[in-house]
């Protein structure tokens, strides 16, 4: 908790003084970047072949298919690789970071994948390793399933992920595999990596579903908790948060379903809705007794099972004071 | 005895007496509040590139001059003329928007344009709760510090909500008003509704021509009572319509609509006239100024601006950020708010209020030219719209053309609830459309529209500016106080005296607490208090201690008493 209050507000001025001394340094990694852009879109032609992805879309079989083929998979599909020479998808680096009203809003988009559906992969990364790793540790592949179905088993939630906790070793080379099975946008949003490979510290996929969209990164060799969340409006706030946890892991993340306590729970009152009385409830034999002498007494069937206790646990009560007595005596 | 008890009250009084006297001598002094003191923004906000409000092409989209502090960004308006499908990759970079959000394709009738439109709103949630901290995220201001709850239709967007990861401030595409719609008569109509919000929504079009049943599972007239389902969470419905009518219209939220058209979902929709190589601004994100118009509008007018006004009861944009889990949202919204019981405090017009109206509303003219007004209100009261300096036409009554011989030129514009006027606004310096060059306001004429919950100056109120009163950060040259004073938190918390300033002497500036220099009147009753008590207290130690003396002094008291009783019976 105490660190992702710190990664948005008290870290905001460390990370300004970050931000600019990592300034100059990151106009010479812009270069790597774009550099590795190109490895990306290699590698993305390279997975049109890779049949391994092709079971996202039997996934899908099973959800509302009315938008076609349109909604095909996002990982090495045709509207990618279009996309991909029609727009020139990166974003042009170096020019669009000088952009004329240079408020910094849209530095985030670059080196990343965008499709004509909307669909996004951003902080991809095969093989830059991190400097804390000498090797990669694993290769795993996880898939995470996104929509308000998986909120149905926490009351006051909207929107989940299908799990909200995930393990890796450090140095793990992951594979994410984001099923969004709602209709709207949704988003598997990393915070806290490494910011000198990993830019603003993000590794972040977006797709409007129902579809599927694929990317991968390598994870640092510090045991750590990594938050997890979709960043649309009030969709983490309404459940969609869970965290990765490398190694051992650092501190939990609050708040995340089932998993961690809101740092700021709601206060619930009781209310005096109508309900179905129990008069017509009336075939076990015990509410018959205790309707029969609460209609007929002034006392309920309880409060004579009361007395009835009471009056048997006398002698026990009695017992219990005479035996201290005569400790008392006796000593 | 008695003598110490009176001389112990005496004391008292006397100091008592002193403290006032010694007040009432002279007035407290007048406290002045240093702006040090204050949280205060810059009038214009710096982000914004001086570039920006210049006449440009981007894409092959001419875009016009657009003078005023907080101009649209071109990048976006290019974007929304042309489509997302049709734009560059670059431009598209420039804004928030998804690459899916405006799709223009197939030219049906042949004239030059695209006739099959599809446009993706999402519904989103601003200045709402988190369960990780107290603050409200995303962050949308109406005026500075003031931070309703509100839901709005929004361009689909990419990424995240917020300006970016280090910031709670909403980003650009996220704002009030719900963005105006531009359609073209003839035009097939996708407007695709995706449910991002987690309570249900629709959207009804008020006033333009659609069925009152789509087919499938897409929507009609937006009535889940009627002709369609509540669009839950996580769906997504298509409203598919062909207008046939040109005006100026609206759209909205019909589930629960006492509050959700209050919370802001609602925005205008304006069908233009169908011509020839008629690429229209999509969106107007932010309403006001048009800075790519219509054919048809380039034909007759000068300018075009949208003017939407809406207003919010503060009790009802709380119930969002008084719980995260919807459930509680949902009781509160639905079955304990109760509307007739209701009050109006913040005014919005284009969703800011003033001083904000000064960035992004004003109306900038030249003498001579004639400018298109389309004017909405969607506050649940009837607006009173009064033009200084300035007599406009009334054109259209809710979209639809006023005959022409009976159209009424006056100066205070009566909408109703939901109701929209197109207004003519001359220019011409004749003593009657204009009095002459200069920076005229326009404001509601009921009192309270001009207050941001009471605190005047604010909110609707904005200003026909003339371009000579223009300076270069697109602010009006006033030639009356400094307006600076309204950009700080603390005036709209009722904690900046406005006239402090007025005079060097700060003649009606706030007054010094009064006895606060030498002794508070808590204090000094408290100090009152404490004296009688020890001298009660020390009355009584007395009597005790001195026991035997006063019961023999009572004695003595009693039996002088009754010797004099008994002398006077004796006499």
């Amino acid at each position: 908790m105490i660190k992702y209050i710190t990664i948005l507000f008290v870290g905001m001025l460390v990370i300004n003084g970050q931000v600019m001394a990592a300034e100059d340094a990151e106009s010479t990694d812009h270069d790597a970047h774009s550099g590795h852009d190109m490895d990306h879109g290699d590698h993305m032609m390279d997975d049109s072949d890779h049949s391994g992805h092709d079971m996202d879309h039997s996934d899908h079989s099973g959800h509302d298919m009315g938008h076609g083929d349109d909604h095909g998979m996002a990982h090495g599909d045709d509207h990618m690789m279009d996309d991909h020479s029609d727009h020139s998808m990166m974003h042009p680096g170096e020019d669009g970071h000088a952009s004329h009203h240079g408020d910094g809003h849209h530095h985030m988009d670059d080196s990343h994948i965008m499709d004509h559906e909307g669909g996004m992969i951003m902080g991809q990364n095969f093989d830059k390793l991190p400097s804390s790793c000498d090797s990669i540790s694993e290769e795993v592949e996880i898939t995470v399933r996104a929509g308000r179905e998986y909120a149905n088993k926490f009351p006051g939630t909207m929107y989940a992920f299908d799990e909200q906790q995930w393990h890796v070793k450090p140095c793990a080379k992951v594979t994410w595999h984001f099923v969004n099975e709602d209709d709207i946008r949704h988003q598997f949003m990393m915070h806290g990596l490494p910011r000198y490979m990993y830019q603003n510290g993000m590794f972040h996929l977006e797709v409007t579903g129902p579809r599927t969209i694929s990317g991968t990164l390598i994870v640092p060799a510090t045991d750590e908790t990594y938050l997890v969340h979709c960043d649309i409006s009030q969709h983490m706030e309404k459940g969609m948060k869970a965290q990765l946890v490398v190694g051992n892991g650092g501190e939990d993340i609050p708040s995340i379903p089932g998993l961690t306590p809101y740092a700021f729970p709601d206060t619930y009152l009781h209310e005096d809705l109508p309900q179905v009385s129990n008069e017509d409830d009336d075939d076990s034999l015990l509410t018959q007794v205790d309707e029969f002498v609460t209609d007929n007494t002034p006392f309920s069937l309880i409060a004579l099972f009361g007395v009835l206790i009471g009056l048997l646990s006398v002698p026990l009560i009695l017992k219990l004071f005479s035996f201290r007595k005569n400790k008392v005596e006796a000593e | 005895m008695p003598t110490h008890f009176l001389i112990a009250v005496l004391a008292c009084f006397f100091f008592s007496a002193t403290v006032v006297a010694q007040t009432s001598l002279k007035l407290p002094e007048t406290i002045k509040v240093v702006p040090e003191a204050l949280t205060s923004e810059p009038v214009c906000d710096p982000i914004i590139a001086a570039s920006w409000r210049d006449a440009q092409e981007i894409d092959g989209v001419k875009i016009r001059e657009s003078r005023r502090c907080n101009p649209d960004n071109p990048a976006l308006i290019a974007a929304v003329v042309k489509g997302t499908n049709n734009i560059s990759m670059a431009t598209l970079m420039e804004t928030d928007l998804s690459a899916d959000t405006i799709i223009k394709e197939d030219d049906i009738d042949g004239d030059g344009d695209p006739d099959r439109i599809t446009i993706k709103l999402e519904v989103m949630e601003l200045n709402g709760p988190s369960p990780d901290f107290e603050g409200l995220i995303p962050t949308f201001d109406i005026a500075p510090g003031i931070q309703p709850g509100l839901w709005v239709f929004a361009p689909k967007t990419r990424g995240m909500s917020t300006e970016n990861f280090e910031s709670v401030r909403a980003n650009s595409l996220l704002r009030l008003p719900s963005p105006v719609i531009r359609v073209e008569v003839g035009d097939t109509v996708r407007l695709v509704l995706e449910n991002s919000h987690y309570l249900p929504h629709t959207i009804h079009l008020h006033g333009v021509d659609h069925p009152y049943a789509g087919h499938g599972h897409d929507g009609g007239d937006g009535v889940p009572q009627t002709s369609e389902s509540f669009l839950l969470p996580g769906g997504q419905r298509v409203y598919e319509f062909t207008p046939r009518q040109a005006g100026t219209m609206l759209y909205h939220c019909h589930v629960q609509t006492h509050t959700h058209l209050a919370m802001g979902l609602v925005g205008m929709i304006i069908v233009e006239e169908n011509r020839p190589n008629n690429w229209l601004q999509t969106l107007n994100v932010g309403a006001g100024h048009v800075r790519h118009p219509s054919v048809a509008i380039q034909e007759e007018f000068d300018h075009e601006y949208d003017l939407h006004y809406h207003a919010m009861d503060k009790e009802l944009h709380e119930i969002i950020q008084k719980y995260n889990d919807p459930r509680l949202i949902a009781r509160d919204m639905n079955r304990l708010y109760d509307i007739t019981d209701s009050t109006e405090d913040y005014y919005v017009l284009n969703g800011l209020s003033f001083p904000y109206t000064l960035r992004e509303s004003l109306i900038i003219v030249e003498p001579d030219q004639k400018v298109k007004l389309r004017v909405a209100n969607t506050a649940s009261e009837m607006l009173a719209m009064h033009t200084h300096g300035h007599k406009a036409t009334i054109t259209h009554y809710d979209g639809i053309e006023h005959n022409p011989i009976a159209q009424i030129t006056r100066d205070v514009y009566a909408l109703a609830a939901a109701q929209r006027l197109d207004l003519t606004l001359n220019t011409t310096d004749d003593g009657l459309h204009s009095y002459g060059e200069g920076i005229w306001l326009f404001h509601d004429h009921r009192e309270k529209g001009i207050t941001n919950n009471g605190m005047n100056p604010g909110g609707n109120v904005s200003a026909i500016v003339y371009k000579s009163y223009l300076d270069d950060i697109g602010l009006p040259k006033s030639q009356g106080i400094d307006i600076s004073k309204y950009f700080t938190e603390e005036f709209h918390q009722r904690k900046l005296p406005v006239w402090q300033d007025l005079d060097a002497s700060g003649s009606l500036g706030a007054a010094a607490g009064q006895s606060a220099p030498i002794i508070d009147p808590a204090t000094r009753i408290t100090l009152i208090d404490f004296i009688f008590g020890l001298v009660a207290g020390l009355m009584l130690y007395m009597l005790f201690a001195r026991r035997e003396q006063t019961k023999q002094a009572m004695l003595q008291v009693v039996s002088k008493l009754k010797g004099s009783k008994g002398n006077k019976a004796n006499d």
